[in-house]
């Protein structure tokens, strides 16, 4: 750390916006031909980011959600996120979010001492002749503060 | 005690222990290059456990306002023709990086403009694109069985300034409205810019009763590049009948940017009243 501070450029100012991925979006195990939810509010199933940065600041979300999941010998289960899929909590807390459309940007204000957490749900929609095996995609978000 | 140096230790304490996709910190959050030396740089460090891949490209982009007043900053590839974008003359080095847990990458902008680039400033988004290691899919298929999940990545955007020559800056304040619903006020603040650089500045609004007490009032961060009409939601409470007035400042005060960043311009202002029944 000491020797992180010696060398910092000593012109920045303000603190960086840092997000970071805590949980993945997981459904488990599903069966085939049955189309598998899971809630923002799932404390175990849903997606969530942490972000860091300047108190009070409002910060642009912005979402790349793949259209399905790449599995075994190239088969793909389909994905669809709604409307109310997408939480953020100034709080961090999984029961007190703000819903916005993880298909859209959204703004959200980090608290008085520069946190959030955002949450994701979504749903999997395998179909009835599903092959076996690991399903797996990548969700992106992107972050930047809108006052710059 | 720069800020740097203040904020970083707690910064660092407050980042999660664990995590599936570890956001790398850029600092500074917004680049400012000067023609003179047409050079800088952002400093990566990684504060997780594992190591990160990070990419850095550069995109254009710039804060603009809908309807409602909600900001948004749409990015493409390249500057949309008529747009003074630096993004096709500027490169970083390297563009691609390991960086090792809780160590720290320098990355270099360097600038090649145009031999005739008149005098100005020219805008460009840095996205520092953060990848940790594989991640696991939660849940085992047992035999027959079809296990799912998908893995996380961020990435950071910041802004990046390319400065020529002297540059002036400023805003017009048109009548600012104030509509009162709920708990708070909504007041709408459309500013458009003046001069050859970006107005980065705040915008402050508060609310007094009749007596002149204070029901409320917030303050946001604005970048005008070219207009902008930002709503600010003043959180009030509920607010007996009579007659209430939203004053408004903007001004270049920037905290969170090194001296000289924000260029200095006249402080704008504007008051409106509005009555609850």
């Amino acid at each position: 750390m000491a020797a992180l501070l010696w060398h910092a450029p000593l012109s920045a100012q303000g603190r960086p916006l840092v997000p970071t991925g805590t949980q993945n979006l997981g459904f488990g195990n599903v069966i085939p031909g049955l189309s598998t939810q899971v809630l923002r509010s799932d404390p175990v199933g849903s997606g969530q980011f942490t972000l860091r940065g300047e108190k009070n600041a409002q910060v642009q979300l912005l979402f790349v959600l793949p259209a399905s999941m790449s599995g075994p010998l190239g088969a793909t289960i389909p994905l669809t996120f709604g409307a109310s899929d997408g939480g953020f909590s100034a709080a961090e807390v999984i029961t007190s979010q703000t819903v916005f459309d993880p298909r859209a940007p959204a703004l959200g204000r980090l608290s008085n001492n520069g946190r959030a957490s955002v949450f994701l749900g979504g749903t999997a929609n395998p179909g009835p002749a599903q092959r076996s095996g690991s399903y797996t995609g990548t969700i992106t978000l992107t972050v930047s503060y809108t006052g710059l | 005690m720069t800020n740097f140096r203040r904020w970083l230790p707690a910064l660092l304490l407050a980042i999660p222990g664990t995590a599936v996709a570890q956001g790398v910190i850029v600092a500074p959050h917004a680049v400012f290059i000067d023609h003179a030396t047409r050079a800088g740089s952002i400093t990566l460090y990684n504060p997780g456990e594992e190591p990160v891949e990070v990419t850095v490209s550069f995109g254009f982009g710039f804060p603009t306002t809908d309807s409602s007043g909600s900001i948004s900053i749409e990015l493409s590839d390249t500057a949309p023709a008529g747009e003074p974008g630096a993004t096709a003359w500027l490169q970083a080095f390297p563009r691609r990086v390991t960086i090792g847990q809780q160590k720290r990458q320098t990355i270099r902008i360097l600038a090649s403009p145009p031999a005739n680039l008149p005098d100005g400033e020219y805008w460009a988004r840095l996205t520092v694109s953060a990848k940790g290691g594989k991640v696991p899919v939660a849940g085992v298929p047992d035999s027959g069985g079809i296990s799912v999940g998908l893995s996380l990545e961020v990435r950071t955007v910041i802004s990046v300034m390319y400065r020529k020559g002297a540059l002036t800056t400023g805003v017009t304040l048109a009548p600012v409205s104030a509509s009162y619903a709920g708990d708070s006020v909504a007041v709408r603040i459309p500013l458009a810019r003046t001069g050859t650089a970006v107005y980065l500045g705040t915008a402050r609004a508060s609310v007094t009763s009749e007596g002149g007490e204070i029901k409320g009032q917030d303050e946001r961060a604005v970048a005008v590049y070219h207009s902008l009409d930002p709503r600010i939601d003043v959180p009030v409470g509920a607010l007996a009948p009579g007659k209430y007035k939203v004053r408004v400042t903007v001004s270049t005060d920037r905290s969170d940017l090194p001296p000289k960043a924000a260029l200095t311009a006249p402080t704008v202002r504007d008051s409106v009243e509005f009555t609850v029944r």
